[in-house]
């Protein structure tokens, strides 16, 4: 515990500090960066409002980090079965990682309606990518000489794939997820901005009413959000993989 | 040899180019080149010595944060962003407001029969921008309770023109423009109806600034105005400018908006004290609105909000 924990919250605890000082002693304007103490209290201030917002914005990165996680395995794996498949579709699986998404998000509100649904969509549409890309890379690149065995024994095309090569992907497919879980917050925060709700409706609104403190309080809950999906990929990582994969018996 | 001559040309060039980028204005935005700002793109710069540059806005473009800092030297923002701004410690100062009435409204479609502002929040839909002042008036005059509201699409309509049950918050002088062509039949409420009326698409400046060098701020000013009479006299040069720059809005509606606004821009006011002339008691008012909102702890002195030059 103390290993993980004590190395990152030294240098926080010193930026907080410093820039607690450089505000407070007028080095920089408070309405430009608020100082730390400023945001504190805005969290407590407005300590319900953003306790709902971080709720609905959860719901909302969740809903549809799962749905990329299930899609984009499943995409995967379709990809995965013919390089003639691959090679049409693929191209279609970038645009995803490609369209800007604030552009999109006004498409989305107009397709779905004012409401989570358009959330859970925009979230999808920033985070799938990663996990097509790495789960598809995880299958394709299984060692040669393993395949060989399955052939050897007659294995079909399926039971390899779930015996064999998904398996041997894992590694990569957290890897994805791990990607796409802090792209599935970021994707939600934008639809919140055209959709309304959550913490990108806070920022929004704060930022119009020039409450800056408000602002980074909202921000930084929107943080810890996606620092506690990608902490909750890395325990499911661990728990999948610690027995038998060199990435978690490290130290 | 060619290092000595290269060390000696480094501080040259650099004070070239500093020279270059001390003498150029910026000015920012708070939204897409629109009719709006059209005196802006009109007025004769360069007849008066004068370098500006004009940096288009868009959703967002923190004008007030920007001129606070000293990023750009002159911002286009609102009285009311201005008040909030001074209570906080941004020190920025009001120097030629065009739009003398605040041309936000609530455009609803015609066909729900409404005869005042407060019947559009009583079922359906509204996009309000939540944070704005005269949102949050209207909230605590008449109550959110029965209406959903949306964050606003900033200009788009599609929703609108979708929804019979939506309505938005718009500027007067152009969704409902743009929601007639598409065939929609609007009615609009003035927000002004509800008491709300702040200076609107005001050049702004930083105290410091102000304080360090008057003239120029003076000098700019005044061939903002001769470029706002242009403008009113004839947009169409402008105009050309504009739709160049933004292809969101078509000719034909920039001409349209262009007539459609000039009542907000020239009043009795400014026929008798100049385009973009503001007054204490409009600032007053302004204050002891914010005061009434909780959004200011502290009465702010009207006279420092604003300087007329």
């Amino acid at each position: 515990m103390k290993k993980t924990l004590l190395p990152p919250l030294i240098p926080f605890i010193g930026l907080t500090l410093m820039a607690e000082f450089l505000v407070r002693q007028g080095f920089v304007r408070p309405y430009l960066v608020p100082a730390p103490s400023a945001v504190f209290r805005a969290m407590i201030d407005s300590r319900v409002e953003l306790l709902q917002a971080l709720l609905s914005t959860s719901a909302g990165s969740l809903a549809g980090f799962a749905l990329s996680a299930f899609t984009g395995i499943a995409i995967a794996v379709l990809l995965s079965s013919s390089r003639a498949v691959q090679r049409a579709f693929y191209p279609y699986a970038i645009f995803f990682q490609t369209v800007p998404l604030i552009a999109v998000a006004p498409l989305l509100v107009i397709w779905f309606g004012f409401g989570i649904q358009t959330v859970i969509a925009s979230a999808f549409v920033a985070s799938v990518f990663p996990v097509i890309a790495n789960t598809l890379s995880g299958i394709l690149s299984t060692d040669p000489p393993l395949r060989d065995l399955f052939r050897l024994y007659g294995a079909s095309p399926l039971a390899t794939l779930f015996k064999l090569r998904l398996p041997a992907a894992l590694p990569q497919v957290f890897t994805g997820l791990r990607v796409s879980a802090g792209l599935a917050v970021i994707g939600a925060i934008v639809g919140e901005f055209i959709a309304g709700g959550g913490l990108g409706s806070v920022v929004d609104i704060a930022r119009t009413q020039q409450r800056i403190d408000k602002v980074f309080a909202a921000v930084l809950l929107a943080s810890v959000l996606g620092l506690g999906l990608f902490g909750l990929i890395n325990l499911l990582s661990h728990l999948t993989l610690r027995r038998w994969h060199a990435s978690e018996q490290a130290e | 040899m060619v290092r000595r001559t290269f060390l000696k040309a480094v501080p040259a060039v650099g004070l070239l180019t500093a020279c270059g980028r001390s003498s150029r204005i910026k000015l920012a935005l708070n939204w897409k080149p629109e009719p709006e700002f059209g005196g802006f793109y009109a007025a004769p710069y360069s007849k008066h010595g004068l370098d500006v540059q004009i940096l288009p806005g868009g959703a967002g473009t923190p004008t007030v944060q920007m001129v606070g800092a000293g990023s750009v030297d002159f911002g286009i923002v609102s009285a009311d962003e201005i008040v909030l701004a001074r209570s906080h410690g941004n020190d920025v100062v009001a120097l030629f407001a065009v739009f003398q009435n605040n041309p936000f409204g609530i455009m609803a479609h015609a066909s729900r029969n409404l005869t005042n502002i407060g019947d559009v929040l009583k079922e359906g839909t509204i996009a309000l921008q939540s944070g704005l002042p005269f949102a949050r008036l209207l909230e605590r005059k008449f109550g959110f309770s029965h209406v959903k509201v949306v964050p606003s699409p900033g200009g788009d309509i599609t929703s609108f023109l979708n929804d019979e049950k939506f309505a938005q918050q718009c500027y007067l002088t152009s969704e409902p423009i743009a929601a007639r062509r598409k065939g929609a039949s609007v009615k609009v409420f003035a927000v002004s109806e509800i008491g709300y009326n702040p200076y609107t698409t005001v050049l702004a400046v930083s105290g410091e600034s102000l304080r360090k060098n008057p003239d120029a701020a003076k000098a700019l000013v005044a061939v903002v105005r001769e470029g706002w009479r242009a403008y009113l006299d004839d947009p169409k040069a402008a105009n050309q400018q504009m739709h160049q720059l933004n292809s969101t809005m078509d000719a034909e509606t920039f001409a349209e908006v262009a007539e459609v606004q000039k009542p907000f821009i020239e009043t009795e006011d400014t026929r008798r004290s100049g385009l973009g002339t503001m007054s204490r008691e409009r600032w007053e008012t302004l204050i002891g609105q914010f005061k009434e909102l909780g959004d200011i702890s502290r009465t702010i002195p009207a006279e420092e909000c604003f300087r007329v030059l």
